[in-house]
């Protein structure tokens, strides 16, 4: 190994960290270290300028090491290891100590700020003198892709990649596309006809060129990797057909909640207690009526069934709310006379036009009744024989503070949306996670929110999380265009900073195989010892943690390394500065 | 115990002027910024609420529909335009119209032909008895003046008679209006299951009653004072009409030219003064439609102003006519003065917009009843 030459720079960040650490002080100090070649300060590291002096001294001084002293790795890790790239040296032959977010922003004592930020350039040194250099590796992409799922999010990913010219293979599991929201009768808030907005989708779908549509298809096991999926499944029945892929796109949707479960409500009990969705039905037959067949001359709507509840789901389902108040303009429109109930907990109109539909809506003539789900849930219970109505709510209303009896002969309950029952078969055919509300987990909530932590799988609409059409289209048409970049491109970079066995020193315990979250570790029966697919593995450094025999080394992450900066931090600390 | 919502309720409160209620979402604005709402006695929202559940039983025995002036800021602050303050008059209205035993009230408030029926009624009484009746007693359109020049106007309606009327209209008003307070005072007080209220508090509070007919002490609590004031003048003005024509009459309605500086003259200018000036605040504001308080009227409030109006203008041609001499035309205002006034005060006090006058008063009282009831 050659002679390490380290250059040092430690950044000001404008005020942001010279103002609580003495720049010049850390640098002086830790220029007299062995193999650091120079030591410098200054104002902007990131800037123009501040890449330029690193990529001279590299060039002038011979550098093969570098260690910036400055914001969090997260920010700016990758500007500096282009940096090195563009003067020659291997982007990985660098190191960053952060003496901001972990040093100037949060002390107060500028002697000991100093100090510390003394004892993180060390150790940053130390590690980048066994630094080695890596290569960047790629895999091809498949142009196909694979979606999971015919409700209105997989279609229109589908159609977008299909316009595109690439092949996509749409996956139902039942008998026909278009989900829930086909169902449908009249959409909020514009109150349009969803069956007219779905069936030209449904129509280019079936009839588009470069979409396979498989109906009554579920898929039972994915593998492959980024770039290079397959697997098999049975169509029309038995006939097993192999398909390759590049990409995956989940959009498996959503299930009512059950209501039955809720006691108060007596759904299953009273004959006109129904859902959200059977009452759609209704609509759709273009009739209100009760179990007599007679029009409902009171109706009530009961909100937030099964959501933001500590018994049932805490989350809000988001949708319920608008699709409560269009039920009003439904039911107006039906029955002009009747008398209609919202019976709700808080009233949630954030989206575009909702608040405005909320306003709209409230001139309708119906009664609003607000319930504390801490308080209990509102109780129908079976009218009294001289009542003219079929049920009673009885209630505590919140907004008067009192205990009120709402005669009613219609109950609709607002269900929450659930996930798939099926979810789990799901997670394990293609490989990413769920969340305690058996949802898929995004790669980032806020910047990444379609992508998954496993390479080249994408989930949209409802099996993310509850939302709304707007919100599900724009969510598939966002991965359709992430997966369109990566086909475009036709290749696509694969993590570095993998694991990899020591065959020799491997027992063949497989404890790796157990722990690994990417699948990326298998087990060899030949040699008998664990393998790693370094296009799956993302070197998370599980497997190296876990291994009883010391057999997995995380590149990048060597034990070597990782004791070098620790002593590197410690090596300061007796000495009093 | 449970209350039943009665959803077609709001058919009723609709006649009674209550525009949009729904619009209101119970944010408490209106609450918050009224100077007259307190703890206990929270209004408007929480009244906004019980209208909006049709809450018969909670309304009825509501107090806080008479604590409330309708000064406006309410409606102003309004982030959905609900219009508390106009729902909080249209309350008044109802109420009025429940405290009457007559059921004349509810025929008056929801019928405009029923209201006018009645007016014309009493007016077409009027006229026939001076035209017909009192002439055929001998009565005479007297043309002779005074020495001074002054008309005759006791040979046209003589105090023997009219004095008596009066009283007599007194008494029929009174009457009405004391047994409907008896219902609002049950239905306040004395129907409230949980809590009672010694006959001790009731004498030790008994002189806000008269306090509040007055001055109005929580007018006057309302940020914007022009209202209070106007309403004042208008009130002591009113006062001392009714006083001195049910109680003095002999004294005010004289054949003798009295100087100007006399107090019978200075009184009545007084007294038309701040008749004048209240109802010109009032109509004005309607017709300009910039204040709150004045945006939304109701029939019942556009007649009560015209029959007012009708009433003070008419004294004032009298008193004119009179001391210029001209016999016809003051008989002819008298009759018409009558015509107006017996009809307004027969329906407007007890039936109607006018009975806020004993309501107001006696609601401050029961109020401070309420504040000093104790559980049972």
């Amino acid at each position: 190994m050659e002679e390490p030459r380290i250059g040092v720079y430690v950044c000001w960040c404008g005020t942001n960290i010279s103002k609580m650490v003495d720049v010049e002080a850390v640098s002086q100090e830790v220029s007299k270290l062995p193999h650091v070649v120079l030591a410098k300060n200054y104002k902007y590291m990131c800037s123009d300028p501040g890449q330029e002096l690193i990529i001279k001294d590299i060039k002038g001084h011979h550098l093969n090491r570098v260690v910036v002293a400055a914001c969090s790795p997260r920010i700016h890790e990758l500007t500096f290891r282009k940096a090195c790239e563009k003067a020659g040296i291997n982007p990985y032959l660098f190191e960053m100590a952060n003496v901001r977010e972990q040093d100037s922003w949060v002390h107060t004592d500028r002697s000991e700020a100093t100090r510390k930020a003394i004892d993180l350039v060390i150790a940053a040194i130390r590690r980048v003198e066994f630094h080695e250099p890596l290569e960047k590796r790629s895999v091809s992409v498949d142009p196909a892709t694979l979606i999971i799922g015919g409700g209105v999010s997989g279609m229109i990913a589908a159609l977008e990649i299909g316009n595109a010219g690439k092949k996509v293979y749409l996956i139902e599991k039942t008998d026909r596309l278009g989900g829930h929201v086909a169902k449908f009768d009249l959409l909020f808030p514009h109150l349009s006809s969803s069956k007219q907005m779905m069936r030209p989708i449904i129509q280019r779908v079936e009839n588009h060129p470069n979409i396979d549509v498989f109906l009554n298809t579920q898929i039972t096991d994915v593998s492959g990797y980024i770039g290079n999926f397959t697997t098999t499944i049975q169509v029309n029945g038995n006939e097993p057909a192999k398909l390759t892929f590049g990409n995956i796109i989940a959009a498996v949707g959503l299930k009512p909640f059950d209501p039955s479960g809720i006691t108060e409500y007596g759904y299953g009990k009273f004959p006109d207690v129904v859902t959200s969705i059977e009452f759609e039905e209704m609509l759709s037959k273009g009739k209100i009526f009760t179990k007599y067949g007679k029009e409902p001359r009171n109706v009530a709507i009961i909100h937030c069934v099964g959501s933001r509840n500590k018994n049932y789901h805490e989350y809000c389902s988001r949708t319920c709310c608008m699709v409560a108040l269009k039920y009003v303009h439904q039911i107006r429109a039906a029955l002009p006379s009747a008398n209609i109930f919202e019976v709700y907990a808080d009233m949630r109109a954030y989206g575009k036009g909702h608040e405005e539909f909320y306003a709209l809506t409230t001139h309708k003539q119906i009664i609003f009744l607000m319930f504390d789900q801490q308080d209990g849930l509102p109780r129908i219970r079976e009218a009294d024989r001289n009542d003219d109505c079929n049920m009673i709510i009885e209630m505590d209303e919140k907004l008067s503070g009192l205990s009120i009896e709402v005669p009613v002969d219609m109950v609709i309950l607002m269900v929450n949306m659930e996930a798939v029952d099926h979810v789990k078969e799901v997670v394990r055919a293609i490989g990413v996670s769920l969340c305690g509300n058996q949802f898929f987990i995004e790669k980032h909530p806020k910047l990444d929110p379609v992508a998954t932590t496993t390479g080249g799988v994408y989930i949209v609409g409802t099996c993310q999380g509850p939302k709304d059409i707007p919100d599900s289209v724009a969510q598939a048409k966002a991965a359709a265009a992430r997966i369109l970049a990566t086909i475009a491109t036709g290749t696509c970079p694969v993590e570095v900073t993998t694991a990899f066995v020591n065959e020799k020193m491997c027992c063949g315990c497989q404890t790796c195989i157990s722990v690994c979250p990417y699948t990326a570790i298998s087990y060899n029966k030949e040699k008998k010892v664990s393998e790693v697919n370094e296009v799956l593995c993302k070197g998370c450094g599980t497997c190296g943690g876990t291994c009883p025999a010391g057999a997995i080394t995380s590149k990048h992450f060597t034990d070597l390394q990782i004791i070098s900066e620790i002593e590197g931090i410690m090596s300061m600390s007796y000495k009093g500065f | 115990m449970s209350i039943r919502v009665q959803p077609d309720l709001r058919n009723e409160l609709i006649k009674y002027g209550i525009g949009d209620w729904n619009a209101c979402y119970h944010c408490g604005t209106c609450t918050a910024m009224c100077p007259l709402s307190e703890e206990g006695f929270l209004f408007p929202r929480k009244k906004i609420r019980l209208m909006q559940m049709g809450l018969k039983g909670p309304i009825e025995s509501s107090v806080e529909p008479w604590l409330c002036y309708y000064c406006g800021d309410c409606t102003k602050t309004c982030p959905r335009d609900a219009n508390p303050g106009e729902l909080m008059m249209s309350l008044r209205r109802y109420l009025t119209s429940l405290y009457d035993w007559t059921g004349l009230s509810k025929k008056f408030y929801t019928s405009e032909t029923w209201e006018l029926g009645f007016i014309l009624f009493f007016a077409s009484l009027v006229v026939i008895t001076f035209l017909f009746i009192l002439p055929s007693f001998g009565i005479k359109f007297d043309t002779t003046l005074t020495a001074q020049g002054g008309v005759r106007v006791n040979s046209f309606a003589p105090i023997g008679i009219i004095e008596p009327f009066d009283w007599s209209m007194a008494f029929v008003v009174a009457s009405l209006l004391i047994s409907n307070i008896f219902r609002m005072y049950y239905k306040i007080i004395w129907k409230n299951s949980t809590t009672k209220v010694s006959l001790w508090v009731h004498i030790r509070e008994f002189w806000l009653l008269i306090f509040n007919f007055a001055v109005q002490p929580k007018f006057s609590k309302c940020d914007d004072k022009k209202y209070w004031l106007s309403h004042w003048f208008l009130m002591s003005g009113y006062t001392i009409m009714f006083i001195v024509i049910v109680v003095f009459l002999k004294w005010f309605q004289t054949e003798e030219i009295l100087p100007f500086y006399d107090p019978q003259r200075l009184l009545g200018y007084y007294a038309t003064f701040g008749l004048l000036f209240g109802l010109g605040f009032a109509i004005i504001g309607r017709i300009i439609h910039k204040d709150i308080k004045f945006k939304f009227s109701h029939v019942s409030d556009w007649l009560f102003l015209a029959m007012l109006t009708g009433t003070v203008v008419t004294g004032i041609l009298i008193h004119i006519f009179r001391i210029n001499g001209m016999p016809m035309a003051t008989y002819f205002s008298y009759i018409a003065h009558m015509a107006i006034l017996v009809p307004m005060i027969l329906i407007e006090v007890p039936f109607s917009k006018w009975s806020h006058l004993a309501y107001r008063p006696f609601a401050a009282y029961f109020h401070q009843l309420k504040k000093h009831a104790v559980p049972k």
